[in-house]
């Protein structure tokens, strides 16, 4: 156990050193906060929607196989550096579990659960594409009509926006400043 | 030091357990269990069982609370959410006669049999020269080798969970007819032109 | 038994001291090559473009990132207001910290006798060695989510689901790779202890000089599989759409200001110098290298490896266009991934019968036999894959056209969220 002392002093030094900067940096640095500053950054304009909510649902996938490659990684270890000594029989047993693993995987791949992006070669597209929709896993936001109908989209003020839609409220206080800046 | 080290580990997982536990916001918890990972990881070290902790660091830390998390941020969870609502009506109860009945069984372990002492192991594979990977390795792979080979069904089990997952809410492959994509491909048309008249002459016919 | 004879006799005021030296040494050599990277990229990214690159602080601006950390350190630390308090300011730490202590594990030499107690060139040798790596690559996946999801902003939030997601897919080629070089050292050493880098470093000395280095071990192909998962996990160009500027404005870092931006960009760099030691570690026999009249230069050695490694990254980043989101994963699951799986076999398959003695063509076929039969397996299941592939691809297209419809109220068309 005491090889490990070496990588907890390195780590309270780390540590050490960052809290230390940390505390140099509140001290040394000013605090003059804004509203301006202190808002979301949304590409210069004042930050009218909220954050999508939900993602598509490949990225869970992702993260489900990476558990499962995982793993078969961890087991693969002990095995590597056993092998020698296990011979011929550890290697069977050891491509037995990855080929069992690696068909399943290959049948994941085959139904799509991992294709991205758009499609490749023939078929059509829709001519354009204006909004997402409610059977997108992203969250439709309010968008002024302007885009909705590809037309050259507005600055966005209090007007601009879709017939009958309020914008959502942005969270206590984030918004402060959103009308007087068009007014 | 063996002590100190138990007892460092010990408080730590009641910290993770208590904070995943107690705090309001399912982010803050899954840090908490995180945290809890790290206690446990330091135990197993306590133990000697070098090749454990480093897995419960690369899969548990490193995979398994990610999934938490990427479900947790990216679905929306974060959210407040009213705890007074609850779908399953006895699940309070339940937890309560559950969790009363894991800490007897607990403690009638502890009283009753020896191994939980605290002490590292002093039988077992443990003992004699080699590493401990090495051991795991060879009664891993001799002595498990059903267990082992029914990982890899359990891992088939949880692709075709996947692939499930991946396909609901969605139309099979080759299930739009050409009729279908015309007609799909007019009511664009018809969309377009009634939203904007001027784009009407201009757009470009539907496509078979 | 690995482990560093440093211990071997108690912990004595010596060791405690040569300990501390130790500690500092690696923090120091951490710290200073990262400023020196900083620099070192700038520059080198400069003379490839044919410009000057940063030349006013210091020597031909050679303080350059010395003098840009000072003054991140007198700016404003802000935190939106959106954002979760807690979780902002821990994100930053979260990656630093691993990387960091990652490199205690990386062998700068042989080893080295200080007042009679003989230790490695190496801060740290724990038995569970380079599965370190993978830890601390584990590890720094919740820095890049956490900073995204808790500046509460949407470009951040953006550059991390795309991180985190290429992050992990990464992971697991670096995992396999990783594992195959144990199993070259198993087989070299014949130990249980091939986790253990100092006898990863072992096993690649010997008379043959450099045909000893795993990459030749190994035939080029796990290396190239690993250089190529290892640049994705740092997020190095061509896999740096986590900060593509056109798209995201920045990225998972973008509301970071002052000392905690400053933090990522260490992280950042720190995570390129220990990879490549590492890199260098598994593959290119770490401080082996020819001695000068009898005596050991180690860590020259290794510093010239690991500044080889260095320019390479520079000069890729200097080459190469970034990927599409599509092609990254296609390329991380659908060749990296199956490729590994695959190499891993093969090797094992040649060298698991290599203590079959004898000479002659019978005796030859008779210790490679298992890697023939490894061949043909993987060319099957390759078969297998890639008719796989083009299936899964078709599914997705008529996926997607089928969803790119209009909704009841005329206006709009569906589409598919595919690629935040």
């Amino acid at each position: 156990m005491v090889q490990y002392l070496p990588i907890l002093l390195l780590l309270a030094l780390v540590v050490a050193f960052a809290g230390g900067s940390v505390a140099a940096s509140r001290l040394l640095g000013p605090k003059r906060p804004t509203g301006a500053k202190e808002g979301p950054y949304e590409s210069g304009i004042v930050p009218r929607y909220r954050l999508a909510a939900r993602f598509p649902v490949r990225f869970y996938l992702v993260a489900m196989i990476f558990i499962i490659f995982d793993i078969e990684v961890i087991f693969l270890y002990p095995w590597a550096v056993m092998y020698t000594q296990l011979g011929v029989f550890g290697l069977a047993e050891m491509a037995a579990f990855a080929v069992v693993v690696f068909i399943a995987f290959a049948y994941l791949v085959s139904n799509g659960a991992l294709s991205w992006g758009p499609r490749q070669g023939r078929g059509g597209r829709a001519p354009v594409q204006l909004a997402r929709s409610t059977t997108a896993t992203v969250r439709r936001v309010p968008r002024p009509v302007e885009l909705i109908q590809g037309k050259a989209p507005l600055p966005l003020g209090d007007h601009g926006l879709e017939p009958g839609r309020q914008p959502e409220p942005l969270p206590a206080g984030a918004n402060q400043q959103a009308p007087s800046a068009q007014a | 030091m063996d002590w100190a080290v138990y007892l460092v580990g010990a408080a730590m997982i009641l910290t993770g357990a208590l904070g995943v536990i107690l705090l309001r916001n399912p982010v803050h918890c899954a840090l908490m269990l995180v945290f809890t990972m790290f206690g446990i990881f330091l135990e197993f070290i306590n133990q000697g069982a070098d090749f454990l902790a480093a897995v419960q660091i690369i899969v548990y830390a490193g995979a398994v609370v990610i999934l938490f998390l990427f479900v947790i941020m990216f679905l929306g969870v974060d959210r407040k959410e009213a705890i007074g609502a609850e779908r399953l009506r006895f699940q309070r109860p339940l937890a309560i006669l559950l969790g009363l009945v894991a800490l007897v069984e607990i403690l009638a372990l502890s009283r009753v049999d020896h191994w939980v002492s605290g002490a590292p192991a002093q039988s077992g594979a443990l003992k004699g020269a080699g590493s401990n990977v090495a051991k795991l390795g060879q009664s891993l792979y001799t002595g498990y080798l059903l267990p082992f080979e029914m990982t890899a069904a359990l891992l088939v089990i949880a692709v075709v969970a996947a692939v499930v997952m991946s396909r609901r809410h969605q139309p099979s492959a080759g299930e739009m007819s050409p009729a279908a994509q015309k007609e799909l491909r007019e009511s664009h048309q018809s969309a377009l032109s009634a939203s904007d008249p001027s784009l009407a002459g201009r757009l470009e016919a539907p496509s078979e | 038994m690995g482990g560093d004879p440093l211990f071997a006799h108690g912990l004595s005021l010596a060791v405690w001291l040569i300990l501390l030296g130790k500690v500092v040494a690696v923090f120091v050599i951490v710290l200073v090559s990262v400023l020196f990277m900083v620099m070192y990229e700038r520059k080198a990214v400069a003379w490839l473009g044919v410009r000057y690159g940063p030349n006013r602080a210091g020597p031909n601006g050679w303080l350059q990132s010395l003098a840009d950390g000072t003054k991140l350190l007198f700016k404003e630390a802000f935190t939106p207001r959106t954002a979760d308090k807690w979780v902002y300011k821990l994100a930053p730490y979260l990656m630093l910290v691993p990387i960091m202590i990652a490199f205690s594990i990386v062998p700068m030499g042989g080893e080295i006798t200080i007042a009679h107690h003989t230790t490695y060139v190496q801060l740290a040798d724990p038995p569970w060695g380079i599965l370190f790596l993978l830890m601390a690559s584990g590890i720094a996946v919740y820095g890049v989510m956490l900073a995204g999801w808790a500046s509460g902003s949407k470009y951040p939030l953006l550059g991390s689901v795309r991180a985190s997601a290429q992050l992990i897919s990464y992971e697991a080629v670096l995992g396999l790779t990783t594992a195959t070089v144990v199993m070259v050292t198993g087989n070299a050493s014949g130990f249980g202890d091939a986790l253990h880098t100092h006898a990863i470093v072992a096993a690649q000395s010997g008379h043959l000089a450099f045909l000893h280095w795993n990459f030749i071990h190994t035939a080029f192909v796990s290396f190239i599989l690993f250089t190529i998962a290892i640049t994705a996990e740092m997020t190095r160009p061509p896999f740096d759409l986590v900060e593509a500027e056109e798209e995201l404005s920045g990225g998972y870092n973008l509301e970071y200001s002052s000392i905690d931006f400053a933090w990522f960009y260490l992280a950042e760099y720190a995570a390129l110098v220990t990879n490549s030691a590492i890199l260098v570690t598994l593959w290119f026999g770490g401080p082996n290298g020819p001695t000068v009249f009898g005596h050991s230069i180690g860590p020259f050695w290794f510093a010239v490896k690991v500044l080889v490694v260095l320019y390479l990254y520079v000069w890729v980043r200097a080459t190469l266009p970034r990927l599409r989101y599509d092609q990254l994963m296609d390329l991380g699951w659908k060749r990296l991934i199956p490729f590994a799986l695959a190499w891993l076999m093969i090797v094992a398959g040649f060298q698991v019968t290599n203590n079959v003695s004898g000479s002659g063509f019978g005796h030859w076929l008779a210790q490679k036999a298992w890697g023939f039969v490894a061949i043909g397996a993987a060319i099957v299941l390759a078969v297998l894959f890639l008719r796989a592939v083009e299936v899964g691809g078709g599914a997705s297209e008529v996926e997607t056209a089928q969803q790119d419809r209009l909704a009841p109220d005329g206006r709009e068309v569906a589409r598919r969220g595919g690629t935040p």
